[in-house]
């Protein structure tokens, strides 16, 4: 089956860029601004952005990225599948938790904890989607461009699937990143065929040379 | 009184990151639930969270709390009620 790569977006605390190309972001260099100041400039009317943990925040921007003025979508549909993939699961936002867990200012935060687990990303996306179909998440030592080509294509192997939106999304300390992917069965004419090489190439000319 | 509700707005404001509402944005009458702000049930847990932290007030019954979230005004008065610090 013959698959390609029909948009792909980066973002991290610096800049952010849609199939290769910079967006134009007033926001000062720190993720939390960045992200923020990104928010702003799509427009976009979701309140809930602000209560997400940085790892969500970074999912649920370059899902807007990929899909604003494209694809049909805030109508209940099952052949998207959602597949994340990062090095630090939640940990950030786990630290975050247990610092409120001390003896003596006990006061562990609700809204903190529903970000201890890194698949939320993955359902933030549905929800705001309306995508019905699969979420998956996987922890993996670094960028594994084999690892996302055979999910991707495990995804595609059965009659149901039409699109699979794929992202390395990573959130520590000071940095963080997503690139995202939009992998798709039809075939453009300017399509990108969906391939290891392909893959490797977007990303280290996001992340390396960006 | 007055005090006392502004000072609540400003620290739900900031405990639920509500980023685009000010606390004029806030009616002092209005449900805090299912319309206007748009609060959800885990928003339910942190202002239960805020009344323990900032007003040593512990809602044993998390129940009681439908009756003291219906709006600012009566969580205020709520709060001048039983606050221990």
């Amino acid at each position: 089956m013959e698959l390609n790569i029909s948009k792909y977006t980066y973002i991290n605390q610096l800049f952010a860029s849609v199939n290769g190309k910079k967006l134009v972001v007033t926001g000062a260099p720190e993720k939390g601004k960045f992200l923020t100041a990104l928010y702003r400039k799509l427009n976009v009317e979701y309140p809930k952005f602000f209560k997400m943990d940085t790892l969500s925040k970074l999912g649920f921007l370059a899902s807007e990225l990929i899909f604003e003025n494209g694809k049909q979508r805030f109508i209940p549909r099952e052949d998207g599948v959602i597949i994340c993939f990062n090095r630090s699961s939640s940990l950030e936002t786990d630290i975050l938790f247990q610092s409120s867990l001390e003896p003596g200012n006990f006061f562990p935060s609700p809204s903190v904890f529903v970000y201890t687990l890194p698949n939320i990303v993955a359902g933030e996306i549905a929800i705001r989607n309306k995508f019905l179909g699969e979420t998956s998440f996987y922890i993996s030592e670094k960028f594994n461009p084999e690892q996302i080509f055979s999910a991707v294509d495990i995804a595609f192997q059965n009659n149901k699937t039409n699109f699979v939106l794929a992202s390395w999304v990573e959130s520590f300390e000071l940095s963080c990143e997503v690139f995202m992917l939009l992998v798709e069965k039809k075939t453009g004419k300017d399509a990108i065929p969906f391939s290891i090489k392909c893959i490797t190439e977007l990303f280290n000319n996001e992340h390396l040379y960006g | 009184m007055d005090e006392l509700i502004l000072n609540l707005k400003k620290e739900i404001i900031e405990v639920l990151n509500l980023e685009d509402v000010k606390p004029e944005d806030i009616i002092d009458d209005a449900p805090l639930f299912g319309e206007g702000l748009g609060l959800d049930s885990i928003d339910a847990l942190e202002l239960i969270v805020l009344m323990e932290k900032n007003y040593g007030i512990k809602l044993k019954d998390p129940a009681q709390g439908k009756e003291v979230f219906r709006s600012i005004r009566v969580m205020a008065d709520y709060i001048q009620t039983n606050r221990t610090k």
